[in-house]
């Protein structure tokens, strides 16, 4: 978010308090947490489309199983990516890396 | 974007008026993105062999498909929340994208 540093330079934040200073920040990291959530909704939304709507489009909902292949696939590439830490934790440790 | 610069400067709270713009900006990232991934993945879909121009089936497509795809959205966004809440209640604070 490089312009949200560029109009931050226009504001005046000597006039804040430590308090509001404070609160700015928790408020700064909620609005980031909730962006990297969406961002990787995308990208999940992405993978699990590729992967679960497969026929031709015929309607403009998820039928029943794509409904359910959508909610196990994001389930698996997240088990996927805690298994592939979980290994590469295992390889630090044995000194393969 | 001028508009944002306004009402940057009409408020006279910095921290309100800081966190206002990054909501924004927020926003019509996650726009951005969601339209991108949706023409990408409808096009594929509804445009096999593009012709000289867009044809009333591959129209009809296009909207049933920009519906699948938003209520995929929904599911994979509904089901990450869950997993989300699910980890750090269990106490086990290892997701990551």
């Amino acid at each position: 978010m490089d312009l949200s540093s560029a109009s931050a330079s226009q504001l005046d934040f000597s006039k804040l308090s430590d308090y509001e200073k404070r609160e700015l920040q928790q408020n700064l990291q909620n609005e980031m947490q909730k962006a990297k959530i969406q961002e990787s909704v995308h990208n999940l939304t992405d993978i699990c489309w590729t992967k679960c709507v497969t026929k031709g489009i015929s309607s403009g909902t998820l039928d029943r199983t794509e409904e359910s292949c959508t909610q196990n696939c994001v389930e698996r590439f997240l088990d996927a990516n805690e298994a592939v830490l979980k290994h590469l934790e295992e390889m630090r440790g044995q000194g393969g890396v | 974007m001028d508009s944002m610069n306004d009402s940057l400067s009409a408020s006279s709270d910095p921290k309100t008026a800081i966190i206002r713009q990054i909501q924004q900006e927020a926003a019509i990232n996650n726009a951005r993105q969601l339209i991108d991934k949706m023409n990408n993945h409808c096009f594929q879909k509804c445009v096999p062999t593009p012709g000289s121009s867009l044809s009333k089936k591959e129209e009809t497509c296009f909207k049933l498909c920009m519906e699948k795809y938003m209520s995929a959205w929904n599911t994979v966004s509904r089901q990450y929340i869950s997993r989300i809440q699910r980890s750090s209640a269990g106490g086990n604070g290892g997701f990551g994208l």
